[in-house]
């Protein structure tokens, strides 16, 4: 009886989980009938938490009517199996959607950057590439993130700092780069790209300066950002300071 | 003579209200993971990856907890 109530509530909850998942506050560009990857993600997570939750609460019944003896098998699902699924699941959402511009744009500090990207008359370098789909999606994150492996989780650990510091009222204004933005991550796109090879402004003895460092694209090719974000977040309708820091 | 240590009976309901806060635990974890699914935002899964990711590893420990105390009040550990 217990088991059947179980599959019973996992097919009800699964499939409607899956539904449930409309994108939400974005254009709605075709999607196809089966709906994205993310869209799956989302809904099979909220579907798994919800089983869960039902898992849980059957769980406590026969826990207190019948002993633990009778909830080995919820109490294993509930506590053990399912919950795996919910943590993997909500890891996947969590990341995907932490590389989104709305991610970054959050956080108001940053309305600023994000107001100036979507600009279509600004010629900032980060607009230029945002308003022309150079870069298809993640836009912060792909010009943001070195390549490989490790400049994914060393992209995961800043961000982290970024929310603790964001909390804590802990950054600085105007908002810098920690570091002079490395040329290998322009060149990651642009290198083999024949307007920059066949380029005079690029001539092969330049090549080495360009890839240490010791010509930096930007001094040509800059700004990246409005050097004055918090005009452009005016312009925005954004609020004109931060408050944390407004008594500084 | 007097007995020392839980009573059986003592020990199966040690053993239930375990068990209850693991659920509680868990729950809590759930809801915190469904609050990721609908609103997405670097605090939340901030927030998801320091408390509930605990919460729900605390609920897991807590059935561990109660599976080895049954075991060891039947003799086979």
């Amino acid at each position: 009886m217990t088991a059947r109530l179980v599959a019973t509530a996992a097919a009800l909850l699964l499939l409607p989980g899956v539904a449930l998942a409309a994108p939400v506050g974005r254009v709605p560009l075709p999607r196809g009938w089966v709906g994205t990857t993310e869209d799956w993600v989302r809904g099979l997570g909220i579907g798994f938490v919800l089983l869960n939750v039902v898992l849980i609460g059957l769980a406590w019944r026969v826990l207190r009517r019948r002993g633990g003896a009778a909830a080995r098998g919820l109490l294993l699902a509930a506590l053990g199996l399912v919950p795996v699924v919910v943590v993997f699941l909500s890891y996947v959402h969590g990341l995907e959607g932490s590389k989104r511009v709305e991610a970054c744009g959050s956080c108001h500090v940053m309305r600023g950057h994000v107001a100036d990207l979507r600009d279509v008359k600004s010629e900032t370098l980060a607009a230029v590439h945002y308003k022309n789909r150079y870069i298809q999606e993640a836009h912060c994150y792909t010009c943001h993130t070195d390549y490989g492996m490790a400049g994914t989780v060393q992209a995961k650990f800043a961000g982290l700092g970024h929310v603790y510091r964001y909390l804590t009222g802990t950054y600085q204004l105007p908002v810098r780069i920690r570091a002079p933005y490395p040329n290998t991550r322009c060149l990651y796109c642009h290198a083999e790209s024949q307007k920059f090879l066949k380029s005079e402004d690029h001539p092969p003895e330049s090549i080495p300066d360009l890839l240490s460092g010791a010509t930096s694209c930007l001094e040509c090719h800059g700004p990246p950002h409005p050097r004055d974000a918090a005009s452009t977040e005016k312009k925005a309708g954004g609020p004109e300071s931060d408050p944390r820091t407004a008594s500084r | 003579m007097a007995s020392v240590g839980p009573t059986p009976g003592g020990e199966r309901t040690i053993r239930a209200r375990l068990l209850r806060v693991a659920l509680a635990l868990a729950l809590l974890a759930n809801l915190l993971s469904l609050l990721l699914f609908l609103r997405n935002t670097p605090i939340v899964f901030t927030v998801f990856m320091f408390v509930a990711q605990p919460l729900f590893l605390l609920a897991g420990l807590l059935l561990v907890a109660a599976i080895l105390a049954e075991l060891r009040a039947r003799g086979i550990v």
